[in-house]
């Protein structure tokens, strides 16, 4: 721990360790509640420049193959008897916009815009001896391996408490197109679909289905929007009529700006960045391939109107999308469909609203998959692929069914980030684990808060002790990646 | 915080100027604290430690390799005190330089090993807790205020200067003690009765019969245990059979209201149906060392039952408190079944820990007995009648629940100096006198004067530091309580029995009486509105939820399909039940029930207004959002 400071490491040095001191204190704080430490003079968000000002991450969710997306490799067509150990993708590579980079077949469209990205192929992650997704993508979403001694605050909860929302009429932290009900791993999902010790007043704002994102923020069922301010504004008065002042002021300012925010919102004309419906037909058409399409879209706009932070997932179900145990190759065509086009559209969207270089658009998923390796090389994990078989025989076999650790591809565009630049390689040859620049999830997480101007060292004290938005205030950013 | 620990270190500083460097062996005490203590203590000892670095302990320098044991001069420490370059010396230039001297004594001083007083520790501030039960000696009572609680607290406001607090009204005293005691809000004409009632001891009478409602206190009460035990219906670790639901053994030692020291028995030395809470949750695959089970059991048995945060000593020795990393392990190490291993910092150290527990005083673990031996000893040390620490822990947490705050505040930093040692002491006793029995000290609480004033009405929320009482504060709901109430109020509790739990089976067993009629919010899995409105995910322990409504659960209460549906049900109830009567009659309803008070003129005619004559559904439905977003319904005043 805190190898940053060991002083015998010759990688670092006495600067670095003096500026550390200087960044960080730890005042013990006697109340339970989470206290930004250090905030009061500055220190806990020093001294970097913002690159962005939105992020939206663009969820691939259950294990999207790095050798079957972003980082094509030797390509084998289907054949009957074909040796499994030979496979290593089942997509032909194509083209792209970048001289040097080729991506896979099937996002002919995201291939268009490669001239905007930054193409992380190197991202790693833990081998934690059991390949659960929910476990990696509490991982990946809070920066923290569960179980834990404190309730982690998801990515976008670190944002809204950190920079809050950029116009204060929305929410700062949405999610979109996560069920939280009625899917397998539910509880899991829930664990890290939150703001964690930071108070739920960080947390995220659900939206499961995109397409329903208007009725959220409308006047509720059956009631028209005259009723719904009139009740807003006898409510208030009912407040003022109370009589004596039984309640302590700070308890009763809190609820009444509560309240108040809210309905500024559900009274604003902000709340139409909420409903997809209202975008023109020929941009909505761009973006619908289906609910992921129109989560992108949904993205834009409430970037658009001042959201800080915004997920969309192809949604985790366990053994359905991205998370392939079986037929791999045919449900990654389909997947390719959903996510090549919304998300090259996305990124001219934004370029062409001049928003491209403020916003942050981030394509990752929990880990990549592999044909042959479970967990990394070595990895004593168990073989979870429900298509074993040493020649192929049938379709359903033909895919990368098992959860590969060791190399994994992130897209960048925008936020301040280099264009058409590859960052980091994996192996060409089976296993094809990452061989140049190496990226773990806390400095992936590191570059991210970085380009929101966040120290990874940044901490909050809570139950007296520290608690950093990046594991130990270790992680560090690829500076790398940024122009 | 107190400076009590820094004064013989200070006196040690003064001796220190005179005393002559050149010793042959370099005195810890007498020569290197007072310089350490001089230049470094401001910013690396105690609870601060600047740039990850405690100078509190000697393994806390090995862990950063602060000094090499043998080798003053190639020490970091030393190497840092001499630079010449200001801006990368130690101590930072805007402070005073150390001397040559005082280097070169520090520098010897590791030369010659780096001698550490054995269990030496500069944390200081941490308050020294007793241990041992303490009867303190009760004032005299005043004005006829004989409780207890009274007697302390009627001295205590004195001595302030400071006059005692009238008393509330009665119905709003009765909207409290059964929120606080039961979590429902009571019906009018109970009310009424009861402000008519002149019996002097009419308010005693109401809290005992608030707590003979055993099934209305248990389904309450389940809410905090559940927080505190980490215990609920669905969650993380149930899908891989990581993690065991207690709710049953819980659910019936509520209603039965078993003793204290045998509920803690059952926790740490358990049967299946109660072995949930140590077997904490486990994830498949391999987790952090400071995150195994048997971690996860120490740090949890330390919070729960004393009040004590392991979690810094589960990688480290704390910086805040005397916690080492060993005796963290050796209470893990109770409940492992294999050989642990001690890991400093997630990195393996080659050390097996050997069971132990935190207060040897009291008697020791047999380490070469089997598991459940070692569990059976723990669960007799825990609940020793010599540990006070169990009573104060599980007293002071009851009294936050009832007044707001904790006599130690936060209640999990039991280290930290009481506001009333005597009241804290006090509880605890009678805990212990009354056989354990927890509803006596909540009888204790609710039947005091002090429990009956008028709680404060601040502009802001009390300071941490130098905090006084005057009194009790107002609490906001929890989620289950506000849910609940709404029901009350409209008249729509829930009659179907809960899916995932049989409370009705368990209190038939238990032949124990009151409310039998409704499934409450705490007897349901959480759901969407249950966690808007603060109920946690119980990943981890729990001991307080945020006191503040947010945005976001704004905009749930505003237009939630949850909460608007609840209203609509309910209106449609309320309109049905009291077909022809006025709209008057509907509000005074309304109010009586939610607030326990009759309603002002001013809101009287706004609710006229919201409401129409003749009545209209959406009038009523109206009407209802508004009084149950009222601060003062969210609140227990």
């Amino acid at each position: 721990m805190n190898d940053w400071y060991d002083p015998s490491n010759p990688a670092l040095t006495r600067r670095r360790f003096l500026q550390a001191l200087g960044a960080s204190s730890a005042a013990a704080m006697m109340t339970g509640a989470p206290q930004l430490v250090g905030a009061d003079r500055g220190e806990g968000i020093e001294n970097i420049a913002a690159r962005a000002d939105a992020v939206i991450v663009l969820w691939m969710a259950g294990g999207m193959a790095a050798p079957e997306t972003f980082d094509p490799k030797r390509y084998m067509p289907f054949e009957k008897g074909l040796d499994v150990e030979k496979i290593i993708s089942t997509f032909p590579a194509i083209d792209t916009n970048v001289d040097n980079i080729k991506i896979s077949e099937g996002l002919e469209n995201i291939a268009q815009v490669m001239d905007r990205a930054t193409l992380i192929r190197s991202a790693i992650q833990p081998d934690l001896g059991h390949i659960l997704h929910s476990r990696h993508q509490y991982h990946w979403h809070t920066g923290y391996v569960p179980p834990l001694t404190v309730a982690a605050p998801h990515l976008g909860a670190w944002m809204a408490r950190l920079l809050g929302p950029q116009d204060p009429v929305m929410p700062a932290f949405v999610n979109i197109g996560q069920r939280l009900e009625g899917v397998g791993e539910k509880e899991e999902l829930k664990a890290f679909t939150t703001a964690g010790f930071l108070g739920s007043a960080y947390g995220p704002f659900n939206i499961p289905y995109p397409e329903e994102a208007g009725r959220a923020v409308a006047t509720p069922k059956g009631m028209t929007a005259q009723r719904f301010e009139e009740r807003y504004e006898r409510y208030k008065k009912l407040v003022e009529a109370g009589g004596d002042q039984y309640i302590s002021e700070y308890h009763e300012d809190s609820m009444r700006q509560a309240v108040d925010n809210a309905h500024r919102l559900l009274g604003s004309e902000k709340k139409k960045a909420f409903d997809i419906s209202l975008e023109p037909k020929e941009t909505y058409d761009k973006y619908n391939t289906g609910r992921f399409g129109r989560g992108c879209l949904l993205a834009r706009r409430l970037v658009e109107a001042g959201s800080r932070f915004v997920e969309v997932t192809t949604e985790y179900v366990p053994f359905v999308h991205w998370d392939t145990h079986e037929k791999g190759h045919e449900t990654t065509v389909r997947l390719k469909q959903e996510v090549d086009r919304p998300i090259a559209t996305l990124v001219r969207d934004l370029e062409a609203r001049g928003m491209l270089d403020r916003t942050l658009v981030i394509v990752a998923s929990e880990f990549s998959r592999d044909m042959m390796i479970e967990g990394v090389p070595g990895s004593n994990a168990k073989d979870q692929s429900r298509a074993k078989t040493d020649v192929l025989k049938e379709m359903k076999h033909y895919g990368l069914h098992r959860h590969f650790t060791g190399g994994t591809s992130v897209v960048m565009f925008g936020g301040g980030t280099k264009k058409g630049y590859l960052y980091g390689k994996t192996a060409d040859e089976r296993p094809n684990i990452a061989i140049e620049n190496p990226l773990s999830v806390e400095d992936l997480h590191a570059t991210i808060y970085t380009a929101m101007g966040i120290s990874p060292k940044t901490k909050f004290d809570i139950e007296r002790r520290p608690f950093f938005v990046t594991k130990d205030g270790k992680g560090k950013a690829a500076m790398d990646i940024f122009a | 915080m107190g400076d009590m620990n820094l004064r013989p270190i200070l006196a040690v500083l003064i001796l220190a100027v005179t005393s002559p460097v050149q010793a042959k062996v370099v005195d810890f005490h007498t020569e290197v604290t007072p310089i350490l203590m001089k230049h470094c203590y401001e910013c690396h000892g105690g609870t601060e430690a600047k740039g990850g670095f405690s100078m509190n302990t000697l393994s806390l320098w090995m862990d950063k390799k602060a000094a090499k044991p043998g080798d003053g001069e190639g020490s970091y420490v030393i190497e840092l005190m001499r630079e010449k370059d200001l801006d990368f010396a130690m101590p930072p230039k805007d402070k005073p330089r150390p001397t040559e001297q005082e280097i070169e004594t520090l520098s010897k001083w590791i030369d010659q090993g780096m001698q550490w007083e054995e269990g030496f520790t500069f944390a200081k501030g941490t308050y020294e807790a007793p241990l041992k039960p303490r009867r303190p000696e009760l004032p005299p009572a005043v004005d006829g205020r004989d409780n207890p609680v009274d007697r302390i607290i009627d001295a205590y406001l004195a001595k302030q200067d400071i006059p005692p607090r009238p008393a509330m009204d009665d119905a709003a005293f009765y909207r409290r003690a059964s929120m606080d005691l039961i979590g429902l809000l009571p019906e009018p004409a109970d009310v009424e009765r009861f402000v008519k009632d002149s019996d002097p001891n009419k308010h005693t009478e109401l809290i005992d019969k608030l707590l003979a409602n055993d099934r209305a206190y248990a389904r309450h009460w389940l809410t905090f245990w559940n927080d505190l035990l980490r215990n609920d219906f669905t969650g993380t670790g149930y899908i891989t059979g990581g993690r065991r639901s207690i709710t049953s053994w819980l659910y019936k030692s509520l209603l039965e209201n078993k003793p204290y020291d045998q509920f803690t028995r059952e926790l740490l030395a358990p049967n299946k149906d109660a072995e949930g809470f140590i077997k904490g949750i486990q994830w498949r695959g391999d987790v952090n060392a400071s995150q195994t089970t048997e971690i996860q059991f120490a740090q949890n048995v330390g919070q729960v039952f004393l009040g004590i945060n392991v979690k810094c000593a589960s990688c480290h020795d704390s910086f805040l408190d005397s916690w080492t990393l060993e005796e963290s392990y050796s209470l893990a190490a109770i409940y492992a079944d294999r050989p642990l291993e001690i890991n400093r910092c997630d990195k393996p150290t080659g050390k097996l820990a050997k069971p132990g527990w935190l207060f040897p005083e009291l008697g020791e673990i047999d380490a070469e007995a089997p598991r459940k031996k070692r569990l059976e000893q723990l669960a007799d040390l825990m609940t020793d009648e010599d540990n006070g620490r169990l009573t104060r822990t599980i007293t002071n947490r009851l009294w936050h629940r009832m007044m707001g705050r904790g006599i130690i505040h936060p209640v999990d930093a039991m280290e930290t100096q009481p506001w009333s040692e005597d009241l804290l002491d006090q509880l605890a006793i009678h805990l212990s006198d009354e056989q354990y029995d927890l509803k006596s000290v909540l009888r204790l609480i609710a039947t005091s004067h002090a429990y009956r004033a008028q709680s404060l009405v601040l502009e802001e929320e009390p300071e941490a530091d130098g905090y006084v009482y005057t009194g009790p504060l107002v609490k906001r709901m929890t989620a289950e309580q506000l849910i609940d109430a709404i029901r009350q109020v409209t008249q729509t509790q829930t009659t179907k029995a809960a899916k995932k739990f049989p409370a009705q089976q368990i209190e038939k067993q238990t032949g124990t009486s009151g409310e039998v009629f409704t499934t409450r919010a705490a007897m349901l899995p959480s759901d969407f509105l249950q966690r808007a409105l603060g109920r946690p995910n119980r990943e981890q322990v729990v001991t307080s939820r945020p006191q503040s409504l947010t945005t976001l659960q704004a905009l749930d209460l505003a237009n939630g399909e949850a909460l608007n549906a609840m209203i609509q049900r309910g209106a449609t109830s309320l309109i049905n039940q009291h077909k022809g009567k006025s709209p008057d009659e509907m509000i005074t309803l309304v109010y009586g029930r939610a607030l326990s008070r009759e309603p002002t003129d001013a809101e009287r005619k706004l609710c006229r207004q919201m409401l129409g004559d003749p009545m209209i559904q959406q009038g009523v439905e109206d009407m209802l959002w508004s009084v149950f977003m009222l601060p003062e319904f969210q609140h227990i005043r």
